[in-house]
This record gives structure tokens, sequence and C-alpha cells, in this order.
């Protein structure tokens, strides 16, 4: 095993005391279940000197999903909200995004906070440090160019692969954000930033994928119920297990009769972003027939970007994101 | 007179369900592995690796890193100048490296410190100035007419070529009723065992005695190359094989590890732990090579295969290995499953700038077969015969010898063929298979492999039996078996027990054994082709029979008998069944009484005409005691949208002579085929610049449970006339087969036939992508 850099670990029992963990130590990065950053540490990717572990904070653990409404702390885990008896019968594309993470150790350690604000990757990167020095480093970290777009002009195209994060915006999630003078709330599809122009327009990419500011953590979603929304989550991977999506794909749709009423989709594992495509309540209004079909994949085309940052080609998870959502949407609207 | 006779042992060992005799302490967690054994005062070591995949070395800068406090010791290539490698006639690898660098991540210099941390700080401070070469990461790149040479020797990088034809191909081709031609590529596989490489060495410079602790399958060869390279007598030298945490052909060398770890103990006179990460255990390879085969095929149409061309190209890596060996396999074990007459191979290994390979289970064999049964299966379905009966058209008929003088005594393949046949309902549901949903389809595929049971003629032969096994019996009455048959998972250990135990009709509680450490155990070749159980196997026979004389003479002489008149229950030894007898321990006090301790010494060596021919250089790879068989069914489920491959079933039947321990032996089939659909469908050493950038378990992708699919496993028993009680190999036979199977299934559900493995759904979706858009230009509504 590589020897982990040292580091301090506070484990802080209330927010406030997180807040005060962190202003004394402004270096610290804050650790869910560990199931990413401490690869990453090991990795020599970073090297924190203060751990924050969020796991002792129980205002953050918990859980609370009815018709009516979801709200989920970002230190519950990932095992808990797939398993959640009000996440599953009203929210099912949240339990499926969850149940569908990694493998079952994963799961039970890492969080919701870990999974909405995962690191982007890409092959280039989540390298050892050894690596990454003799491939001259990347943007990501030290270096002055991405080994993904040569010609990018400073811009990262790391992918972003969470999976709750595609299925909390089919819903229009909120999320909650603490910083040291209190509380905010934005859309979720807000806080991811990655929309890697490649004419430099814009501020973020697969680096600064996150709109946190300096000090600002992640402690929540929310959610409101709709009624008569059906929503469902599904990815490809090569194995069947542990990987993270080659692309993954939420769905949500309202049927009025024999007409589709809404429809929203969002996709991962694709973009430095998880993306919620715009214009699909333009494909709102009547049938689920060709067209709908024709215009989703259009959509999907036009917006999804995934580029070299898997071993996987981005052409095929471009395309195979789309033959997932016409499937889901297809499914959800028969069903 | 008329008491009834003390009870004999329950049962006899063989052929039963036996749990592994070292499985307690590995469920348990309390088995001691390499790494496991850290003494006070151990210094941790760890290597510089090139960043550069082909340089001249002008300096390697060490005097920052020596001058960091807690460093002991650095070692550089300038303190070892003698080469190492399995083959002796291809030792051109250094332990670190010398003059130049071959690959990225090769071994440069190395630390030992008193913590991992400072060991790491200290290889950060290592400068290395370099003039580059051009590097060549493909076959073909390194075969350029202009390309520069990686080693001296070895012009046009050719580590080896290997030609023969054995009648005549061209006259079959022009007599046959059909003839293809296809080409194949496997991508290059490592076998990703769960324990990373370690060494412990410890050097005693009051003594000058060196003891090494290593992760490996061959502690002898290990001994060898360490004598070599510290130039030490090897009777000063002990190698200990703690449990091992697999190997699958990739610790059937010494590795740089070892040899690295000794060097910087003995600079230090004191204890260096060398346990390397995954990533460099990767890059430490000796894995399987990717491989381009071009092979072309002649039919009648009765399905007699009348004649095969087989071109092989293997991109080999930076030094020698088992490279010579591997392409000689990939060679001589196109014969031994089939009847074959007329046939050429030229096969080609190539040194490129990419880490060395080595010999992976199946070594050499695999990726030949898989291009064999998809050829068979494919020219099959093209002159409308069923592929069972183009197998049956050309099956040998033992005991016989093959073209290439392969010896084959026992063969059950055909028993194979009928098991799968019958068990997927190949009659009934081949082609017949219902599309399982819109955009899916399913598929049936067969194919067939085989492998040896120990090459019969090891690499480093020095005149002695092929293997040895001591017993020891004492005062208390237990029987050690010492071996140096290095158990690493595959249950070594267990056959040779149970092996003992049938011959003395003993239960195995009786028996003990100690493997794997040169102070002890009598010297073995290691476990590598499947050797074990067939040659040490037979060994503890001849051991145990031994033993059982001297036993009956002792009975014999107590008893006032002769030893003729002597039966041996196990637990009892009587004159006759109305003698009340002695019992074991009585036994052994009178055996004791004229030399004290017991040991009997077994023995075990090929016979010659095992030895394989000589019609061309390097005939006797292939060459073997027994071939094991192997056919399977594949039934799968392929998405033509996403392109998923899903294996729903897998029919395996294995013909191991005689299953000695049912238990072990269907766990090797099962991980066979495992091991096969990793690199059927998904697993790839892949480098970006000659970087391995598949390094880990993430991108490196084994197959997890969730892609298990169910297996029902045959085992046949076609009892051969040297393997011990019939026995044969387990371990390797059904990997190969799975490869082709998969395809030929994917064929059968969709049409479309995979020559390149991995069959990643990328590359099922790209196939489909193409062909529709090939069908809608013949439309001609392109757009």
């Amino acid at each position: 095993m590589e020897a982990v850099s040292e580091f301090a670990l506070v484990k802080p029992a209330s927010l406030d005391a997180v807040l005060e963990a962190r202003k004394a130590n402004p270096e610290a990065q804050l650790l869910g279940g560990g199931t990413d950053l401490v690869v990453n540490i090991r990795r020599g990717i970073v090297a924190p000197p203060v751990l924050i572990d969020m796991t002792g904070v129980a205002e953050l653990r918990a859980i609370h999903a009815d018709a009516g409404r979801l709200e989920i702390g970002a230190s519950a885990t990932l095992a808990e909200v797939a398993e959640h008896a009000g996440v599953l019968a009203h929210y099912p594309v949240v339990a499926q995004a969850a149940a569908s993470i990694a493998g079952p150790t994963h799961r039970q350690m890492g969080t919701v906070g870990g999974n909405i604000c995962l690191d982007t990757r890409c092959i280039f990167y989540n390298q050892s440090e050894w690596w990454r020095s003799a491939n001259n480093h990347c943007l990501k970290t030290v270096g002055d160019m991405c080994h993904v777009a040569p010609k990018s002009r400073g811009v990262c195209f790391a992918t972003y692969s969470g999976d709750l994060a595609p299925a909390l915006m089919t819903l229009d999630a909120e999320v909650d954000v603490a910083h040291p003078k209190g509380r905010r709330t934005m859309p979720l599809k807000d806080l991811y930033i990655g929309h890697a122009r490649h004419d430099g327009s814009g501020t973020g990419d697969g680096k600064h994928y996150l709109a946190l500011k300096p000090g600002e953590f992640v402690v929540g979603v929310r959610a409101k119920g709709v009624s008569g929304l059906r929503s469902a989550y599904d990815k490809i991977r090569i194995r069947k297990s542990i990987e993270y999506p080659v692309a993954g794909v939420a769905v949500a749709l309202r049927r009025d009769g024999d007409t589709l009423a809404d429809l929203r989709v969002a996709i991962t594992g694709t973009n430095p972003r998880p993306v919620l495509l715009d214009g699909t309540r333009a494909l709102c209004g009547g049938k689920l027939d060709a067209r709908v079909v024709k215009g989703l994949d259009d959509l999907v085309r036009d917006q999804i970007m995934s580029m070299k940052t898997t071993f996987t080609p981005g052409h095929y998870r471009r395309r195979v994101a789309g033959v997932l959502a016409r499937r889901l949407a297809e499914k959800l609207f028969n069903n | 007179m008329n008491e009834t006779p003390r009870k004999a042992p329950i049962g006899h060992p063989i052929g039963g369900y036996v749990p592994m005799v070292d499985g307690p302490e590995k469920v348990s967690g309390r088995a001691k592995y390499t790494a496991d054994f850290i003494a006070p005062g151990t210094l941790a070591g760890r290597i510089y690796r090139s960043p550069h995949a082909h340089a001249e070395i002008i300096a390697v800068d060490t005097a920052e890193a020596l001058a960091l406090p807690g460093v002991l010791a650095i070692v550089t290539g300038e303190d070892c100048e003698r080469p190492f490698g399995v083959l002796p006639i291809a030792r051109n690898e250094y332990p670190l490296a010398r003059g130049k660098v071959r690959y990225k991540g090769e071994p440069v210099a190395a630390v030992a410190a008193i913590d991992e941390a400072t060991a790491d700080k200290a290889i950060r401070l290592i400068k290395m100035r370099v003039n580059e070469l051009p590097a060549y990461y493909t076959a073909a790149d390194a075969m350029a007419p202009d390309a520069v040479q990686l080693h001296e020797k070895k012009p046009g990088n050719l580590e080896r070529q290997v030609d023969f034809e054995l009648g005549n191909a061209a006259d079959a081709f022009a007599a046959a009723d059909l003839v293809r031609e296809a080409t194949y590529n496997c991508a290059e596989v490592a076998q990703n065992q769960m324990e990373m490489h370690a060494a412990v060495a410890d050097y005693d410079a009051v003594r000058d005695r060196m003891t090494v602790h290593a992760s490996t399958q061959v502690p002898y060869y290990v001994h060898l190359m360490l004598s070599q390279i510290l130039s030490m007598d090897m009777s000063r030298i002990r190698v200990v094989k703690p449990f091992v945490g697999g190997g699958f052909g990739c610790r059937t060398e010494c590795l740089n590890v070892e040899l690295i770890a000794a060097l910087l103990a003995r600079k230090v006179g004191g204890a260096v732990r060398m346990v390397i990460n995954r990533e460099d255990t990767f890059i430490t390879h000796r894995g399987r090579p990717e491989t381009d085969i071009r092979l072309k095929m002649g039919l009648t149409k009765a399905g007699k295969i009348t004649g095969v061309a087989c071109d092989v190209i293997q991109r080999g890596g930076a030094h020698s290995g088992y490279g010579v060996v591997t392409i000689l396999y990939a060679g001589s074990m196109i014969y031994a499953i089939y009847d074959l007459k007329n046939v050429r191979y030229t096969g080609k290994r190539v040194l490129t700038n990419t880490p060395p390979c080595g010999a992976f289970r199946g070594h050499g064999t695999v990726d030949v077969r898989f291009a064999f049964e998809s050829l068979l299966d494919e020219m099959a379905a093209e002159m409308g015969l069923d592929p069972l009966a183009v197998r049956r058209a050309n099956y040998l008929q033992a005991p016989t010898f093959t073209d290439n003088d392969l010896m084959v005594n026992s063969y059950g393949l055909p028993e194979c063929v009928d098991f799968v046949e019958e068990k997927s309902g190949w009659k009934s549901r081949k082609g017949k298979l219902a599309a399982p949903g819109p955009g899916k389809k399913k598929g049936l595929g067969f194919a067939c492999s085989h492998y040896i049971s120990g090459a019969s003629k090891p690499v480093n032969w020095t005149g002695e039996p092929h293997a040895t096994v001591k017993l020891k019996l004492d005062f208390d009455g237990s029987i050690v078996v010492l071996t140096g048959a290095a158990e690493i998972g595959q249950g070594s250990s267990t056959i040779l027990v149970q092996t003992v135990a049938e011959v003395m009709n003993l239960d195995i509680g009786r028996v003990r054994i100690v493997s794997g450490d040169s102070e002890v155990v009598p010297k073995d070749n290691g476990s590598y082709s499947s050797r074990v159980t067939f040659l040490v196997g037979n060994a503890a026979i001849d051991a145990a029979n031994k033993l059982k004389a001297l036993m009956i003479a002792a009975a014999a002489r107590r008893l006032d008998a002769e030893p003729g008149d002597i039966e041996c229950l196990g637990e009892i030894y009587r004159a006759g069944a109305q003698d009340k007898g002695l019992t074991f321990e009585e036994v052994v006090s009178e055996a004791l009484k004229d030399d004290g301790t017991i040991t009997v010494t077994g023995n075990y060596s090929t016979i010659p005409e095992s030895h394989g021919g000589k019609k061309y250089r390097g005939a006797a790879i292939g060459g073997t005691m027994g071939y094991s068989y192997s056919a399977q069914v594949v039934e799968v489920t392929v998405d033509e949208e996403t392109g998923e491959v899903t294996v729903d079933k897998v029919w395996v039947a294995h013909d191991c002579g005689k299953a000695l321990n049912r238990l072990t032996v269907e766990g090797q089939i099962q991980g066979s085929v495992w091991m096969g659909m990793g690199q059927a469908m998904s697993e790839e050493v892949a480098y970006h610049d000659g970087l391995l950038v598949t390094a880990n378990m993430l991108d490196y992708r084994v197959p997890t449970i969730q892609d298990s699919p169910p297996m029902e496993v045959g085992i046949v028993e076609s009892n051969d006339p040297h393997g011990p009680f019939g026995a044969k190999e387990a371990g390797e036979g059904s990997l190969a087969a799975f490869l082709p199977a998969l395809t030929n299934a994917i064929a059968d559900a969709t049409g479309l036939r995979f020559n390149d493995l991995p069959v990643t759904p990328d590359r099922v979706f790209a196939a489909f992508d193409k062909r529709e858009r090939a069908t809608r230009g013949k439309r001609g509504g392109a757009t």
C-alpha cells in the first residue's frame, strides 16, 4: 500500500463545530465515507493537513421522504438512501441512483454529500503521483495542458460521475449550503458550473466544477413531491458493480391521459457537470411518439459532450446516453 | 479370538469434497503472508522507477536522497552487474536498470529507510539524467526496419521467431472443400492476483547468510536467482514461501522485487521489507502478451480439418522473461486436441518498450485457441455443419502421438462435448432462442480447449528427479509431508495430504504438511504449468508406498508374520481378517526401534516419450505426461442498442483424468471460466505513451460477482495411465474455451463476429452501428 500523507482528523458533533474547525483550518477538507477522498490522498492527488469527519454531525444524517417533500442530510449514507422506504415509494429515481453506486461496501460508507460533490474524473488525473509526473501532469493538478484536449486553451474536461445529482435534478431539487455567516439555498443544477466551453466563455470546467465559495459546503438536498411524477434511473457500465457510470441517465415525467405532460432528463458520466437537458418541455403536449424520441435524441446529441476522459470512447458514452433516455422515458410513460 | 476387529478408518479422502487443509488460517485471517513478516528493526524498501520508456542512462543521482535523515541505503544498477531471467538462454534483465531503461516503470534505484514515508520522500529526491531513444509500444513499430534495438543481441527486436511446417499446408488447402482465413487480436491481460508482490529480505552479516520471504510460485527459482544476483553460495541462502495470495503465472519466475529487497538488505546488513502497491504490481506485469493472429484453415464437407496455417505475433515487452517458451507453446499447442495434419506455424516474439510479459494461466495457448475455435465455428456455420459435429469429425484416438510428437494417453474430450451438449439442451435450443425483449437477442456458443499437466522437462533441469517428496514419521504417530511444491491458493498442499492419506489408508487428520521453506523441504521446481498434482502427486504416492512398506515390515515383525500377509487398514495392521491386529501407534513404535525417526523419499520423473520431439527447434515445449480437455457452452443475451453482453449461463466439462478433490477441482474450473470471461469481456492492459493507464482495480476490469453467471460444471474422468490415481490437471485447461464460446454465442445471437478482445459494449455497439449504416447505404437511404 501507498503510505498516506499525514493529516489530523477532527470529528465535530455539530454544524457549528464544523464551521469552527474549518475556520481554524482553512486547508481542511471534509470527509464523508472517504470512498473517493482517501483514494485520492493515497494517490497523492490531494494532501489535506486536516480532515473534518462529517459523520458525527447527527443533524446531517437525517432523511425525510413522504409524498410532499424529500430532505436528505449530506452525511446520510448511500445505503440508507437506497433502502429508505419513503424514498423508494415517492422518489424511486433517487433510490435507484443510490443503489447503483459502486459496490455494497462503498454504499455503506459513502455519503450523499460526498456523491453530490464527487470530484470530477479523468484517466490522466486519477493516477498515481509517479504516473502523473511521468505524463507531465495536467490542468486539473499542477500541469499546463489538458491531455484529453491538448488545444483546449486552459479548459479541463474531467468528467462528473456522481449518480445522485442527475436523479435529484429531475426532481428540481435544491441544495442547502452552509457558510460561516449562515446558509443559502440554490437549485441543485446551479451547483454545477462545469460548462467547459471550448471558447473559454463561462467560468467552470472539470477543474472548477462546483459553485461553492471558499468556506462553503453542502449540508443537504431537498425536493418537493410532484403528484403523478414518475421517475427512474439507469446507467451503463462495463461491469455490473464498482464502476463509475459510462453514462447514467435519470428521467422524470408526468403523463396526463395519452399526453406527455412533463419530461425532465438529466445525464451524468459524460460532461464536466451533470446535465439537465434543456428543451425537454418543448417535447411535451402530445403522445410519446417518434417525434418525441427523435427530439430527445437530438437534445442528447446537442448537449452531451463526452471526451476521452475514460477508457471507454466518448462517442459511445454519448450515443448510449440517448438510448437509455429513450428507454426510460418509454418505460415510465407506458407503465 | 472372535473379538470384532477394531474399526477401520471411515472413507477414503481421494475423490471426495475435501475442504482445503490450510483453509482455517485463511478464513480467520491468521494466515501470514510475506508482508506480515515484520521483525523489529525491519526497514521499508521503495523502488524508484523510470519515467522514460527507452533511454540511455547518463547518471542516477542519489546523493540528496541518501542525505535524508532516516535513509540507510540506496542501490542502483551499479550495485549489481549480473542479469537475471527464468530461461538460462535468455537472461537479459537487471534487477535495477544498467546502461539503459526499456520501459516506463522499470526499476532504476531503490531505497531502504526507517519507514515508508521517509522512503517515499527519498524516492522523490532521486534524479535521473538520460538520452531519450525512440520508444516502441506496438510489435509493428518495434519490428520496423529502422527501429533502434532494445537489446544488443536481438536484431530487429525479435526475441525469437519460430517456424515449422509439418506436412504440407498448401496442398491441404487445395484438397479442402472450404478454406477461410481471418485475423484476430487479443489485448494484453494481467493476472491481478489479490496479494501484491512482496519480499522481506534479511541479511545476517555475521554469518553471511540471506533469508528471503517472498510471494512466489517458484521458491527454487528465486533461490537460484538470488544466488546469481548476489554472487552468494546457494547454501548461504534460505527462501521461505509463506501463504501466497494467488499468482496465476505472474510469479512463475523470480521478479525484480525479491532481488532488489535482497540487494538492499545486504547493503544495510539487516532486514528490508518491500511491499509494492497495486500499480507497481501491474507494472511488474508478467501477463499475457497482446497477440495478433492470422489463421487459415481448410475443411472438408464432412468437417474434417485438412490443414492449418497460423501466424502469431506477440508484443512481449522489454525483456525476455518466458517469451521464447510462450511463442513456442502458441505453436505446439495447436496440436494435441484434434487430429491435425499439415500445420504451418510462424511465431514472432517481439521486444517492445512495455513491461515484460510472462506465463499467464493457460500459458501461450489461450489466444491461439480463441482464434482456432472461432474460425472453426465460423466455417462450420458457413458449411451448415453443427459445430459439435465438426469437433467430433476431428477427435484424436488415444493413445497416440501427434505430428509434433506430443504423447496423448488419455482423451476425455468426447465425454466433455457430450456433457455440455446434453446439459445445455444444445440440440433443441441452438439457434432457436427467443428474443428476451425489444432490441435484445439470445445465442448459444460452443468451444473446446486443453492444457498440459506439467511441462515434461523443467526449464532449469539439473538431472535430478522431476519431483521429490519426503515423509517424516516420528514418535507422535503423525506423518509430515515435506515438499517444495508451492501452495499459492490452488490447493496443492491439500492434494498432497490427501494423496499420502489415501495410500496409507488414513484419515487426513494424521497427515500434516510443510511446504516452501528451503531450510526444511526438498527442492521443487514450483507451481506452474499445472505440474504439481501430476508430478509431485506421483512422488507423494511413491513416498507413501515406501513408508507403508516400512510399516508393514514392522507389523510383520511384531505379529511374527510375513510382510505379504499383513493387511494395512490404516489405523490397524493385521495378519488376516481374524487377527485383532496392531494399532497404528503400535506399529509406529515398532518401526522406530531400529533407527528412530523415519524419513522416506519419493520421487517421480517424466518418461522420455513425453518429452516432445525434435522436428523443429524448441519442439520439446508442449510435451507433458497428460493433457486435460475442456468443452464449454455459453448462453448470452446481447443488447443491440447498448452493446451490452450478458452471460446468462455457462456449461463446462473438464477432463481432469480423476478428480482427487471435487471441491477444489470444481473451484479451479469455475475460476478458469471466470478468468476467461475477464479476458473475453472486459480486461485490458492499456498504455498511454507507454504509461500503463489501467493499473488499478477500477480501470482494469476484472469481473465482479455481479457479472458472474451460473455455471454447471461437469467433471470427466478419463483415468490417465500415468496420472496419480489417474489424475491430470484441473486449473488451466478450461480458461481458453470460454473466449471463443462467448464470441461464437454472440455470433449466434446477432450474426456478428468479434475477433478482437475484449468484447466491450462500445465495440459491440460500434459493430451494430457499422452494420446499420451499411444496410442503410444499400437501401440507398444513407445521409
